[in-house]
């Protein structure tokens, strides 16, 4: 809204300058160096507006012919500047080698001097004016130009079309023309409204100092220059030309990141309006701990779990009725698609759903601590859930490069984690770093406390990231797609970790993954995720030798198998179609679009998760005819 | 050490560069630079004082002979003598030198003081009051410029509210809280049009570190709020920060040349100003060349504080 107001003032301030200035002399405007030493400094009138100045000259009609001054110098000095810097840009961009470097490296040596000086370097030199000013505004910024455009062109230099364009015989000249010209230009009139605004700053400043425009030209800098030796007698006399120069300035700024955002829409800011922001804790449930105890082993107990995200054209429900049971030392594969809600479920668990745009909108997350009391996590506040994080929940991410900040050393990040939950001296929560280090099997862990980050490849930042996690002794680990970023044989020693911390320490395991190989692997129980609902779980065994879904089943057959000698030239089949948008869900099971088996049946509502074992559960109508 | 002697090479190849083309500046104007610089409203200088002219510039000589001799010179620390009156430009500019460092040093603590939590204020609460507030001052300080500034904060606290004198200086020693008063206005002048510049990198910075995973991972280990902000976002947003303000360097030395003029501030821009007006070259010359080397040095400083806040600079 405040954006629109200022856009519209800027350009029709804007407008207004540039048409003031090119007709001032059509205009009926009193001369605007003639002086009437009687009625200096006198205060706005019919004939003079603004008032009259320190020689009596009248200051409107000075605003004008100051602006024709300053538009004039600035607008020849950026375009003659654009001219040179896109050639040299083009040149050194679309060549390599001796000519890239004999054009650019000139530059950079420009680039050293700060503009003012260089610029008063060469009006001691050559004397002011206005010609000299604006041959030196224009040298100033050919590298600004030839920057963005050697920039562009070397993105556009191995495009395909370039490429066939020089396939095609084309010459230099004609490439450079007529294919990668369009291409810089939106970057380059950007550079232009910029590079005409320190112009104008430059310009008025050089004149301020009596060293750019020569009176008596009306210039803004120049009539700063003489009001500020009679400011306490006519301040408007000053004010005047300053509010000339700075919306000026201004509307040129708010054109320049308009046609940023028009040229460049990765840059555009997509914010939510605070309205459809929900908020992360509404805190009115408060059923924490009123859970009751629990008898058997039972560590995570979820149900009916529905997370929210606010997005520009609505609501999506991320999670929509997910049940979920975990119990000490037990496994628990949540497998599906991106988009199917399985990463959303484990931030969910942990409160770490993105700030603001999303919540926990139904359900209850039953967490049972060591007492065995059950403690309903859904609505635990936010400040009193750090007791939970960490100590009693670890999480691992998918992104190992990324999990860790790159500015601390990985002792201090372990450190952390240890200090988060206890208060204990410091060479205590070293030796915990050390020994966490250890249990992930990073040799030389001494040394490695003392490394950052980027010193550690990706798997050992991923062990770090598993130490980290397990620092605070927690009883459940969620894992979110811990192995997807590494290595085949990398994948395999995490796995592996995995399993020998679980069965060390009888930890309770969430592995998210889209990945049915890694499953196999670890899981002793499976449960299937699509858009957002559990579609099938059951033990590792049911899903993979009797699955009932067909989701299941489509998921198992996109499966590679080494082993399968016989099946040598079966193609490896993949699920046809594409997951739906969550804005657009069907009407009834939502696998039914993509299904070889869907039925008028299907879409008649939502199915339920029926029991099919003891322990395997299936969300499709037909499963008994297909099985 | 390595990445410091690497910076260092960088930072004197770069000083040679520039002295190099402050050197042939004179040489690459068309025509004679004596008659050049004796003449003034198209009046032709007298032969005998362009030939003393050239004498004194050493322009008789052969052009790789004043190359050398120009190249010497700045290595011992000579920069020539005025041509106003004859006096050792070096000393002046010794002299000179602390006060113009001293208010760019006063106008950076001012902008990262303001900067930064308007920066993190306006992110935490993007889109917020005063995300908008703060924004739309930004984009009005970035288009004021810095003589403008100064201009209308002395007509404001001078002239109208008769708080502050409307300039000058008085050292620290003979009157430190004089100094200060004196200080303030200045650096508050050149502060307005930086602080937008590390308000915006803040803002822009937190924005993208709160999005980082490692920002997860730190809540994901239990550790409060306040702490995650600071310790795991904030304390990142720094090495950007710093990268901005080296970018804005030269910028910042530009405004001090008005600024010092604005407010008699009696630091080395002003020396060239008077200089250029009266177009005493040498001493143009050589105060152009010493801010280029301050220029040149902040830079290597902006590089060496960045590799400190961030390793991965450093190992590389």
């Amino acid at each position: 809204m405040l954006r629109n107001v200022t856009l519209v003032f800027a350009i029709g301030f804007l407008a207004a300058m540039v048409a003031l200035a090119v007709f001032a002399p059509l205009l009926p405007l009193p001369d605007p160096v003639k002086m009437d030493v009687i009625s200096r400094m006198a205060g706005p009138s019919w004939a003079h507006p603004f008032g009259q100045d320190e020689y009596g000259r009248d200051i409107f009609s000075r605003i004008i012919h100051g602006a024709r001054a300053s538009l004039a110098v600035s607008l020849t000095a950026a375009a003659l500047a654009g001219a040179a810097g896109v050639i040299v840009g083009l040149v050194g961009g679309y060549f390599q080698g001796w000519i890239e470097l004999a054009t650019m490296r000139p530059l950079d040596v420009i680039l050293s001097f700060p503009p003012m000086l260089l610029a008063l370097l060469a009006v001691a030199l050559l004397g002011p004016g206005a010609l000299t000013l604006t041959v030196i505004l224009s040298i100033l910024f050919i590298p600004a130009y030839a920057r963005v455009t050697y920039g562009e062109v070397l993105v556009v230099r191995n495009h395909e079309y370039v490429e066939a364009a020089r396939a095609l015989g084309h010459r230099p000249l004609r490439i450079l023309a007529r294919t990668i010209l369009p291409n810089v230009a939106g970057p380059v009139l950007v550079q232009f409204s910029l590079v005409v605004a320190s112009c104008i700053v430059l310009e008025s400043g050089l004149s301020f100092l009596g060293l750019g425009v020569v009176p008596p030209t009306p210039s803004w800098g120049l009539m700063i220059r003489g009001a500020r030796a009679y400011m306490h007698l006519d301040p408007m006399g000053i004010v005047w030309p300053c509010m000339a120069l700075v919306f000026t300035v201004f509307s040129v700024n708010r054109l320049c990141d308009h046609l940023r955002d028009v040229f460049d829409p990765k840059a555009r800011r997509v914010s939510f309006s605070p309205a459809s922001a929900i908020d992360e804790d509404d805190g009115a449930r408060g059923r924490e701990a009123a859970a009751g105890s629990a008898t058997d082993d039972m560590l995570l107990d979820i149900r009916n779990l529905t997370t929210e995200i606010a997005v520009p054209r609505g609501s999506i429900r991320a999670v929509d009725g997910v049940s979920l049971k975990v119990r000490r030392g037990e496994a628990v594969a949540l497998v599906g698609e991106s988009g199917s809600g399985k990463s959303m479920t484990g931030l969910a668990i942990m409160k770490l759903l993105p700030r603001r745009i999303s919540r926990i909108a139904r359900g209850s997350i039953d967490y049972v601590t060591a007492d065995r009391q059950r403690h309903d996590l859904a609505t635990v506040p936010l400040n009193r859930f750090r007791a939970y994080r960490g100590k009693e929940i670890g999480m691992v991410f998918q992104e190992p490069m990324a999990c860790l900040n790159p500015v601390y050393t990985i002792g201090y990040q372990l450190v952390e984690a240890v200090t988060a939950h206890a208060r204990l001296p410091k060479q205590e929560t070293w030796a915990r770093a050390l020994k966490a280090l250890k249990q992930v099997g990073i040799p030389d862990p001494e040394r490695r406390l003392h490394e950052y980050p980027h010193q550690l490849s990706g798997g050992m930042r991923q062990r770090v990231a598993i130490a980290i996690a397990l620092c605070g002794k927690p009883s459940l680990l969620i894992a979110d797609e811990p192995t997807t970023a590494l290595d085949v044989t990398v994948q395999a020693q995490i796995l592996d970790l995995l399993e020998q911390i679980r069965e060390a320490s009888r930890i309770g395991l969430i592995f998210i993954t889209h990945n049915l190989g890694v499953v196999a692997e670890i899981a002793d129980r499976v449960v299937v995720m699509y858009c957002g609902q559990v579609v099938e779980e059951g033990t590792a065994e049911e899903i993979f030798y009797t699955p009932r879904h067909p989701y299941t089943r489509g998921l198992l057959a996109s499966v590679p198998k080494v082993e399968d000698k016989t099946g040598g030239n079966k193609r490896l089949s993949s699920i046809p179609g594409a997951v739906p948008s969550p804005l657009a869900l069907p009407p009834g099971c939502r696998f039914a679009p993509r299904c070889a088996h869907a039925t008028d049946l299907c879409n008649a509502g939502v199915p339920a998760l029926e029991p099919v074992s003891d322990s395997q559960a299936a969300r499709c109508v037909r499963w008994r005819e297909l099985a | 050490m390595n990445y410091v002697v690497r910076r260092g090479a960088t930072a004197i190849a770069t000083l040679f560069a520039v002295a190099s083309l402050i050197f042939l500046l004179l040489h690459l104007v068309p025509g004679d630079p004596a008659e050049i610089l004796l003449s003034s409203g198209g009046i032709a200088p007298s032969k005998e004082s362009v030939e003393a002219l050239r004498v004194n510039l050493g322009l008789d000589k052969p052009l790789l002979e004043q190359y050398i001799t120009y190249l010497g010179n700045i290595t011992t620390g000579n920069l020539g003598t005025s041509f106003q009156d004859g006096a050792p430009i070096g000393d002046e500019i010794v002299k000179r030198l602390p006060r113009t460092l001293e208010l760019i040093l006063a106008a950076t603590f001012i902008s990262v003081l303001v900067g930064m939590p308007a920066g993190v204020a306006a992110a935490l609460r993007r889109g917020g009051v005063i995300d908008g507030l703060c924004s739309s001052l930004a984009s009005f300080g970035l288009s004021v410029p810095v003589f403008v500034t100064g201009t209308l904060l002395i007509l404001l606290f001078s002239q109208i509210l008769r708080l502050v004198p409307a300039g000058g200086y008085v050292g620290f020693a003979d009157n430190p809280a004089q100094h200060i008063v004196y200080l303030l206005l200045p650096a508050v002048s050149i502060a307005v049009g930086l602080i937008p510049v590390v308000f915006r990198m803040v803002r822009t910075s937190i924005l993208e570190f709160l999005e980082k995973e490692w920002v997860r991972t730190a809540r994901a280990k239990g550790l409060d709020e306040p702490r995650v902000l600071l310790l795991h976002v904030v304390r990142n947003s720094l090495s950007p920060v710093v990268t901005v303000l080296g970018l804005h360097m030269g910028t910042l030395l530009g405004g001090t040349v008005l600024v010092e003029y604005v407010f008699n501030w009696p630091g080395l821009s002003g020396m060239l100003v008077q200089a250029v007006e009266q177009r005493d070259y040498p001493a143009v010359q050589g105060i152009v060349l010493v801010i280029c080397l301050l220029f040149v040095l902040i830079n290597l400083g902006v590089d060496l504080l960045y590799g400190m806040l961030d390793p991965r600079v450093r190992y590389k």
